[in-house]
């Protein structure tokens, strides 16, 4: 870390693979660590993510033409041509329309199954996302979000300021972790939510921060301090979350 | 293998990445009257080569072989020189230059927001301009959504080249989007 000044620059280009999520956790980390402390690599990435966003909201695949699937199934005497149409452009639209309403699809089917809790954190960071406000209590202010959740649940979780490593506090809600009531503190990177539930951590253990594989596009990390278990979940990129996480334990 | 066993395959491996397929089309030859031809062409290609499909990713078979054609095609139907012109490699070495782009402390600039707020037409456009080698790398990425690995196996390029092509190819695009205001 010392000898940051002395290393060459980084290549810009391992900014573009951090943001499409290709390099491994520990490079990921090390990226996000230069990044960090570059603020031309910071502009890099902002813009970036502003262009995949943009593509992603206005530059849909193209709509196949109903003419040309027709000529194709005739050109090749395709069986099944003339006797499902409907069906057949049916089927394509459903999954133009999935294409093009959720650019997690292309995630889907590249997950490895995940543990219940994981899911359940992911779903409610998501619904979290599509209410009007991603928290309950709206504050940048840890001694406002704190006695927020004295008055509604019995445990009250760890607030840190992480304002000056550029991780806002946003404000607090509680979400129903299987049937638990759980405390939830939200922080913002930029443009992107992140949710941090607090969970008891039965077994007592301690260690690391862990990233969990990828759920629908979101990246998730946990770790552990003293009885309870935290657990990230956001849309940037897991080595940005680990960096989160990282800055979170050391602060609490 | 039978007419109906090639005709079956077909049907499997090839009829559900006929958007994508098209998509790729549309962006390497720049409109949808040619990707139309150079779809029909692809498609006969694979139909004739479907015993040789060996497994592996379907889609990425389907793009290897629609990129190919429309290669062919382009050749054939537009100036070589073009063609190949844009695909010179001393485009694909040069340094990539970083600016700040007046960032603060937050990492957002006026150049991300500016790109953020950039619509369809603007984009699609500044799509069209990016060179050749770099065009498609972005558009199998940015649009279609296909990993590094993907891609390089379906481009025929080491992942690192990918890599920085995409990175060409975005650069081009904050240039002309990003760039705008002043």
């Amino acid at each position: 870390m010392t000898t940051m000044s002395n290393t060459p620059p980084m290549d810009p280009v391992l900014v573009h693979a951090y943001a499409d999520n290709e390099l491994d956790t520990t490079s990921a980390l090390g990226v996000a660590r230069e990044i960090e402390a570059s603020p031309a690599l910071r502009a890099e990435l902002a813009r970036t993510e502003a262009l995949r966003a943009a593509l992603r909201e206005h530059v849909a695949p193209e709509e196949l033409p109903v003419h040309l699937r027709a000529k194709i199934d005739s050109t090749l005497g395709l069986t099944k041509a003339g006797s499902h149409p409907t069906w057949r452009a049916l089927a394509a639209s459903v999954v133009l329309a999935l294409a093009i309403g959720s650019a997690s699809t292309w995630f889907v089917t590249q997950q490895p199954p995940d543990d219940r809790t994981t899911t359940a954190l992911v779903d409610s960071h998501v619904r979290a996302l599509m209410a009007a406000q991603p928290a309950d209590v709206m504050s940048s202010e840890r001694h406002t979000v704190k006695p927020w959740f004295a008055g509604r649940i019995p445990v009250s979780p760890v607030v840190v300021d992480l304002t000056s490593d550029g991780f806002p506090l946003i404000g607090g809600r509680v979400d129903v972790i299987a049937t638990a009531p759980t405390p939830t503190l939200v922080y913002g990177r930029r443009k992107h939510v992140i949710s941090v539930f607090a969970t008891p951590n039965a077994d007592g253990t301690e260690g690391g921060v862990r990233t969990l594989p990828q759920i629908n596009g979101y990246s998730v990390v946990t770790w552990h301090r003293g009885d309870t278990s935290y657990w990230a979940v956001s849309d940037l990129n897991a080595g940005e979350l680990q960096l989160f996480a990282q800055k979170f334990k050391a602060a609490s | 293998m039978s007419r109906e066993e090639d005709k079956a395959r077909f049907e499997d491996v090839v009829m559900p990445h006929l958007t994508d397929a098209f998509t790729l089309a549309r962006w390497i030859s720049g409109n949808r009257t040619d990707a139309e031809d150079i779809l029909q062409e692809a498609c006969l290609r694979a139909y004739r080569g479907i015993s040789g499909f060996a497994g592996g990713s379907p889609r990425a078979w389907v793009l290897t072989v629609v990129r190919n054609t429309a290669y062919t095609w382009l050749m054939k139907h537009r100036s070589p020189m073009l063609v190949s012109i844009e695909d010179l490699s001393a485009t694909e070495s040069a340094e990539i230059e970083l600016t700040d782009g007046g960032a603060d402390a937050t990492g957002l600039t006026p150049e991300a927001e500016l790109i953020a707020k950039a619509d369809a037409e603007q984009l699609k456009c500044a799509i069209a301009a990016v060179p050749l080698a770099f065009r498609e790398t972005l558009v199998l990425r940015d649009v279609q959504g296909l990993n590094y690995r993907e891609i390089a196996d379906i481009t025929g390029v080491p992942i690192g080249t990918v890599m920085s092509r995409l990175a060409r190819a975005r650069r081009h695009l904050f240039m002309a989007i990003g760039a705008k205001q002043q």
